[in-house]
């Protein structure tokens, strides 16, 4: 039946991926669920249907005040990796040659070779009171600054995660613009500057959101940052996961905080890709 | 002949010396031409040849080499595109696929700072007008070829402008739409009264709406006339070959007989027609036309003087035919007439037939 074989090849190529993520992600996750609603008595997790955690973590203040901060800092992340990486995007997508295009995509790809923890231990050592930037600005007269274990660390540290891949997420989205759109617009009397925003940023607009949503899941997930920059007090969510594991074997309570974690995941990607593909008109 | 008609004392455009190269590469090697308002102006030729970056210097989105181009009295060089009134029409269309057709359309009111009500109501009065006032809350993605096609014209045409710029704005439709579209743009130009440079590959779409036609290649302008001027005298071989329906002839001035030139060829000694002709003298090469249509045919044997040519093969137009032939010495001919007329004669492929034709009908390129 020649009409019935494509149907089935489809399946058969996804089938490696989908293999794979019922192993390692569709598994573990119900596991999750499952385990969130157990019981710890004596340091021992016993199987149970207890609504106990839920009620526990989810009116307790403490929690609230994580969620409201990781997901401060996670939108302030995308938003402010967007902003930077934006101008550069467009330079190297439409002011240079594919030749150097090519040679700075691979450059942009060089923060991937080294582990983030390491680079993370190495802003540590630039943002602190004696560090090198406190430093140099010492030598001006001016500081020191405490960047070290703030706010403001931590987001130096998002921002330096999420930067490669956005920027990269970006340039790829500005080389599909329809470039007879911009001269269109520069032809219906649409200056360079205004041009970007009415006609650049709307074409791109998939590729753009789909980067800050990036961004967003990167940071909002991330461990690292808010322990090392940010001094992980107060804690983010990703915080609050360890340190109720380390208090008493409470797996089950750190259980609901990732799945919370993970709703509040697919309901920010769901929203950012209905948005970005969101077609004007009747 | 010069190559250039008379100049048009009222040009809302004027090319001087104008030559455009990219590095190594000339696209434009040098047009001298004017654009006479409310004229439609077609600019022909095949790809390469420079006619889109002849209209892409009109429209200030590349900056000519050398030379000088003039919108209605001002020298634009180096004026950006958005401070020039001179919209275009892409051959992409290049539609905002993020708007609506209305904000489509009232886009370049809006880049003008226009009142939002003043611009709901020219977008509509222009999306009306090209007949599409039902769409104009749709997504451009919603709508068919022609509708798209309309949509362009009306983003376009919205600010009024005295001029209007084509880039192959119909190579997309199919024939039946194509044909219409070009009933729509005819029209269109001839009430608005503005003018129109429609740079294209296709002499129909050139023959059928132009009032005059520039024909380039290889970034050189061949030739400028009206449609007729250009179909009835060529002026050199390349334009006789591009538009493909002349059988053309090389020999040598022999002498003259009355008012006709007798010219030497391969094929034997012809009269031919010198009443366009430059001056030559005898000993000159000179190359000549004779249409297809105006070719004549005779049985193999019936005493007519003529070019023996032996049948290749038969291609059917509508109530005519096209017969290409050979001659012996490998020289391709070929031979337009009426069905009926062709019936009286045996077409088979290899079988030979005599071509020949009346003086006054053929046509001396004055530029060879």
């Amino acid at each position: 039946m020649t009409i019935r074989r494509p149907r089935l090849f489809p399946l058969v190529l996804s089938l490696p991926l989908l293999l794979w993520q019922l192993a390692f992600f569709l598994f573990p996750l119900v596991f999750l669920v499952a385990i969130s609603f157990w019981t710890v008595r004596n340091f021992q997790m016993t199987p149970d249907l207890d609504f106990g955690n839920w009620e526990r973590i989810l009116t307790r203040n403490t929690f609230w005040d994580a969620y409201a901060r990781t997901a401060m800092l996670a939108t302030a992340s995308a938003v402010l990796t967007s902003l930077i990486a934006f101008p550069a995007a467009y330079a190297i997508s439409f002011k240079l040659s594919d030749r150097v295009k090519q040679w700075l995509i691979f450059v942009l790809i060089i923060p991937f070779f080294t582990s983030y923890l390491v680079r993370i231990y190495a802003l540590q050592v630039f943002l602190s009171d004696a560090g090198i930037i406190n430093a140099l600005l010492g030598m001006l007269g001016i500081g020191p600054f405490l960047m070290l274990n703030t706010t403001f660390g931590t987001l130096v540290g998002m921002v330096t995660l999420c930067l490669p891949l956005v920027i990269l997420l970006q340039i790829f989205s500005l080389n599909f613009v329809n470039r007879d759109l911009i001269e269109a617009a520069h032809n219906l009397r649409c200056g360079r500057l205004r041009t970007v925003f009415l006609v650049i940023v709307p074409s791109a607009r998939v590729g753009l959101v789909i980067a800050a949503l990036f961004a967003f899941i990167l940071s909002f997930g991330d461990f690292v940052s808010p322990l090392y920059l940010g001094g992980g007090n107060p804690p983010t969510l990703s915080i609050m996961i360890t340190d109720i594991t380390k208090s008493g074997q409470q797996w089950p309570r750190a259980a609901v905080v990732a799945l919370m974690m993970i709703g509040t995941l697919l309901t920010v990607a769901f929203a950012a890709i209905t948005f970005a593909y969101k077609e004007r008109g009747k | 002949m010069n190559i250039h008609t008379d100049m048009k004392s009222d040009a809302i455009v004027k090319l001087d010396g104008v030559v455009k190269k990219f590095g190594e590469f000339t696209a434009v090697e040098r047009a001298d031409f004017e654009i006479g308002r409310g004229e439609f102006l077609a600019i022909m030729g095949s790809s390469g040849c420079g006619k889109t970056t002849t209209l892409r210097m009109l429209a200030g989105l590349e900056d000519p080499t050398e030379g000088d181009i003039w919108l209605d009295g001002e020298r634009v060089n180096g004026k950006a595109t958005w401070d020039r009134d001179t919209p275009m029409v892409w051959q992409s269309l290049a539609l905002f696929p993020f708007l609506t057709v209305q904000e489509n359309v009232e886009f370049s009111l809006r880049m003008r700072g226009i009142s939002k009500s003043e611009r709901t109501e020219r977008a509509r009065k222009w999306l009306d007008k090209m007949q599409i006032l039902e769409f104009a809350d749709r997504n451009i993605s919603q709508l068919s070829g022609g509708q798209r096609q309309r949509v362009a014209l009306a983003r376009a045409l919205v600010t009024e402008p005295k001029i209007l710029l084509l880039d192959e704005p119909l190579s997309a439709l199919d024939a039946h739409l194509k044909v219409r579209m070009q009933a729509v743009l005819s029209n269109l130009q001839k009430d608005l009264g503005i003018t129109f440079v429609y740079v294209t590959h296709s002499m129909s779409e050139a023959f059928a709406m132009a009032d005059r036609v520039v024909i380039m290649s290889r970034g050189r302008i061949e030739q400028i006339g009206t449609p007729q001027e250009i179909y009835h005298a060529p002026r050199n071989r390349f334009v006789a070959e591009f538009l493909g329906s002349a059988n053309i002839f090389s020999g040598r001035l022999a002498g003259t007989s009355g008012d006709d030139w007798l010219i030497d060829t391969d094929h034997g000694r012809f009269a031919v027609s010198a009443l366009h002709a430059p001056a030559k003298s005898p000993g000159d090469a000179v190359t000549f036309i004779v249409s297809a249509e105006n070719m004549r045919i005779s049985p193999e044997g019936s005493g007519v003087p003529g070019i023996r040519a032996r049948v290749v093969g038969e291609e059917f137009v509508g109530a005519t035919a096209i017969v290409f032939l050979e001659t012996e010495s490998g020289e391709e001919l070929k031979v337009q007439k009426s069905h009926g007329e062709l019936a009286s004669v045996d077409l088979h492929p290899g079988s030979t037939l005599i071509l020949h034709w009346e003086s006054e009908t053929c046509h001396v390129l004055p530029g060879e």
